[in-house]
């Protein structure tokens, strides 16, 4: 039933005589409780997003990316991140079409391990910044950069907890193929959450300029 | 897979054996509602006596050596958080959603009932953490309830060490709360009614707390991004929202942060916030109201596009909080806009609402007194709202007691008007006992006649200019003698109303314990939650099989029917007409 059939429906009518039909969307409560879930984490980076490019166009922001001396010009590390997360994303995709449980299981601990390596890299990125001399408060570009990249981590975070959950549930012989498919659909939006973060704090500082203008905050 | 067998899955459903698991961790939702209800209710106790504590030191200034300007603001600041978040927010979705949401669209409980357990527990830690926050060094946080920056950070400000940090952190908390909560409200609503519940049959209820729950789980990112980068300007010395600021001949580490960030984005939670405490209490008023008045909800689907339209425009209202914070004008004309647009389909549901009782037979009962009483508040609200929703009217009467008038009318006593509406209302099934009715009357008339003396008055504070927030008013000029008799009044008003709070605490401590079993439906309502097997419901809400809805939940009066209400899950073959009745709701 369409949306506007649902608004324009007349409910003061009886029921027509015989069988009440079931009321059937087709889909496990889990993806529709997911969709939600995705929704309100990207309303929050959007947010992110919006402040930083506002931020971006102070006179003291200085990005990390453009000039020969800045730590993200060479992106090498992140790129290494981004390749360890899209093992973890891989992994989980392939558990989610696995027939064997025992092969989801051996790619779900794959995953989750790929995804604690991408949490541990990021910190040694975090070292290495920090030991360049780019302090969390040195400047607005640094603040926005650790405090992102850690929301993201955390997310990721959470996802291992369900991520447990639901190798438990495999191992218990319970039926959670519809909880794993979640749970790489969920991987999958972090990973291209990643991607997006990845982008936004490696620009130069005309490419903020540009993004800026076009969103109206230049 | 279907609904119907998410609603009825046996084995989704938590068993308890102890008493523990019954009733601590719980996962039932009707006992998580009562959870949630019971610490919305007792943390609200605490903020209604913060608001006593300020009325004492505004009605009689310097008379009370525990009021100082310090504790002043901070009463100020958790008075508001705790009414608008941890009581309005959490006992209308948490309580009043979890008990009935599950009820009134025949599942067994909700989709996730761990989530749900969790939900709880997680807003209990919030409610722990935001109140450890008055035994921290430098007690709670006094920058008001909008926190703003730079101010809340900075030294001066009450609770600028550990009070403003266990805020914020108790915030992010009750968000995580609320997102698991929300999810399960969401999903519930949409794959685990039964049979024969289509949307458009579900109550104004349901509708109001769903639309609220949406508009939750994408508005509070918005508190949750403010809230992390304050914790980090605050922690961490970064400077999001921070300016660079000279303080005592000192300049401080912060530079070039932007403190008016931080309104847009806790105005774009903020204004949704308004709506995520109204819808459900637009939905449970007119299924009160309906009831009472022994007459179907007037304009069903007009009100459905309300609550949804209000959901949607109630993105994109938010700068009206900030005229007088400097905004390019074409910005305050389409903020005005939006705001009088909102208005209109508002004011369809005051309309609506009156035109259900109109020619209905109408029951003064007590929640019938608080719905007829929320719809004198709610208009009274709405209409200064009008005022303060134009920039030109705005900036004068901004950060007045006018604005103080305006929004406890709309957003403080119209919701509460609800709730009681609501607690008297479905108290019978969530107990089985049933308040007593003299009691009830008393409380009603001195909560109603007690909130128009506090607020009446303060609209006219506000148009003489006296500002809102000030520990102290001072010798001025432009405030005559009679704003300090005004003042003294008002707090004996809002003494008198707190004090008629405890008749209604009495009230339910003596039905629990001593009040006789109430009827099984004694109000004769036809939705869905009345008519389960046992009252109050047990574990799994509907015994063996789940029941089949047949029709809307406002069949009142139909033309040649016997009773005066056909309950939901009637088949129209088992109606009981008068021979020869006119069966005119066909046509």
């Amino acid at each position: 039933m369409s949306w506007t059939q649902i608004f324009t429906d007349k409910p003061w009518l009886p029921e027509p005589a015989g069988e009440v039909p079931l009321i059937d969307s087709g889909h496990p409560p889990g993806v529709i409780a997911l969709r939600m879930l995705l929704g309100a984490i990207t309303i929050l980076f959007l947010l992110f997003f919006v402040t930083f490019i506002e931020r971006s166009q102070f006179q003291d922001f200085q990005a990390l990316a453009g000039e020969p001396w800045q730590p993200f010009t060479d992106s090498l590390k992140l790129w290494v991140n981004t390749g360890v997360l899209l093992l973890a994303s891989l992994a989980i995709h392939g558990a989610a079409h696995a027939r064997q449980n025992r092969v989801r299981v051996t790619l779900l601990v794959a995953s989750a391990v790929f995804a604690i390596v991408f949490v541990l890299l990021q910190i040694s990125v975090w070292q290495f910044l920090y030991g360049l001399g780019y302090g969390l408060s040195d400047n607005p570009a640094n603040s926005y950069f650790y405090m992102l990249t850690a929301v993201h981590a955390l997310h990721v975070v959470g996802g291992l907890t369900a991520l447990a959950w639901v190798t438990q549930g495999l191992l218990t012989g319970t039926n959670a193929t519809a909880a794993l498919r979640t749970c790489a659909t969920y991987w999958h939006y972090l990973f291209v959450l990643w991607l997006v973060l990845f982008f936004m704090l490696t620009r130069t500082p005309e490419t903020y300029a540009i993004i800026a203008a076009f969103c109206g905050l230049g | 897979m279907s609904h119907v067998a998410i609603a009825d899955q046996e084995a989704h459903l938590h068993h308890p054996k102890t008493f523990i698991g019954k009733y601590i961790w719980s996962q039932d939702h009707k006992v998580i509602a009562i959870q949630y209800a019971s610490t919305a209710i007792f943390v609200g106790l605490i903020a209604l006596a913060l608001s006593v504590l300020m009325r004492l030191q505004l009605g009689y200034p310097d008379q009370f050596d525990f009021i100082n300007p310090n504790s002043y603001l901070q009463f100020v600041t958790m008075h508001g958080m705790i009414m608008v978040i941890y009581l309005l927010t959490a006992l209308l979705l948490g309580g009043f959603g979890n008990y009935l949401i599950p009820l009134m669209v025949g599942t067994r409980d909700m989709v996730f009932p761990y989530l749900n357990m969790l939900s709880y527990w997680f807003y209990l830690l919030s409610v722990i953490v935001l109140l450890a926050s008055f035994f921290a060094p430098g007690g709670p946080t006094g920058a008001g309830w909008t926190l703003y920056p730079p101010q809340a950070i900075l030294e001066g400000t009450p609770g600028v060490g550990s009070g403003i940090v266990l805020m914020l952190v108790s915030l992010a908390i009750f968000i995580v709360a609320f997102t698991m909560g929300g999810l399960n409200y969401v999903t519930t609503v949409l794959q685990a009614r039964t049979r024969g519940m289509t949307l458009m049959r579900m109550p104004l209820t349901v509708w109001g707390i769903f639309t609220a729950t949406i508009l939750g789980l994408f508005a509070f990112p918005a508190l949750l991004v403010s809230a992390i980068m304050m914790l980090f300007d605050t922690l961490a010395g970064t400077s999001f929202f921070m300016p660079a600021i000279v303080s005592l001949g000192e300049p401080l580490e912060h530079e070039g942060g932007s403190p008016i960030l931080f309104q847009h984005l806790f105005w774009f939670f903020g204004h949704p916030e308004v709506y995520i405490v109204a819808l459900p209490a637009f939905g449970m008023i007119s299924d009160v109201l309906s009831v009472h008045a022994r007459k179907n909800i007037f304009g069903y689907r007009m009100m459905v596009w309300a609550i949804v339209i209000i959901g949607g425009l109630s993105f994109v209202v938010w700068a009206h909080h900030m005229y007088v914070s400097g905004m390019n004008p074409y910005f305050g004309f389409f903020f005005a806009t939006t705001t009088l647009i909102i208005a209109v389909p508002t004011a369809i549901k005051v309309y609506n609402w009156v035109l259900t009782l109109w020619r209905g037979n109408i029951h003064l009962t007590v929640p019938m007194l608080f719905a007829i009483g929320f719809i004198f508040t709610f208009t009274h609200g709405g209409l200064s709202g009008l005022f303060l929703g134009n920039v030109v009217i705005d900036l004068p009467l901004s950060d007045t007691f006018f604005v103080v008038a305006h929004f406890h009318m709309v957003m403080g006593v119209s919701p509460i008007m609800v709730l009681f509406a609501a607690i008297y209302h479905w108290f019978p099934l969530i107990s089985g006992k049933q308040l007593h009715t003299g009691m009830g009357k008393i409380h009603f008339w001195g909560t109603f006649l007690g909130t128009y003396a506090i607020y009446l008055p303060m609209h006219y504070l506000g148009f003489l200019g006296v500002p809102r927030r000030y520990y102290a008013l001072g010798d001025s000029s432009f405030m005559p003698d009679s704003v300090h008799s005004m003042n003294e009044d008002i707090t004996l008003a809002a003494i008198i109303v707190a004090l008629f709070q405890l008749v209604f605490i009495f009230n339910v401590i003596w039905t629990v314990c001593r009040g006789s079993r109430s009827e099984r439906n004694p109000w004769g309502a036809a939705s869905l939650e009345w008519h389960t097997p046992d009252v109050p419901p047990g574990h799994g809400n509907w015994g063996d099989k789940l029941p089949t809805v047949y029709r809307w939940a406002y069949d009142y009066s139909v033309p040649g029917a016997r009773k005066d209400f056909i309950p939901q899950s009637t088949p129209e073959e088992d109606v009981d007409y008068e021979p020869g009745g006119r069966k005119s709701h066909e046509t």
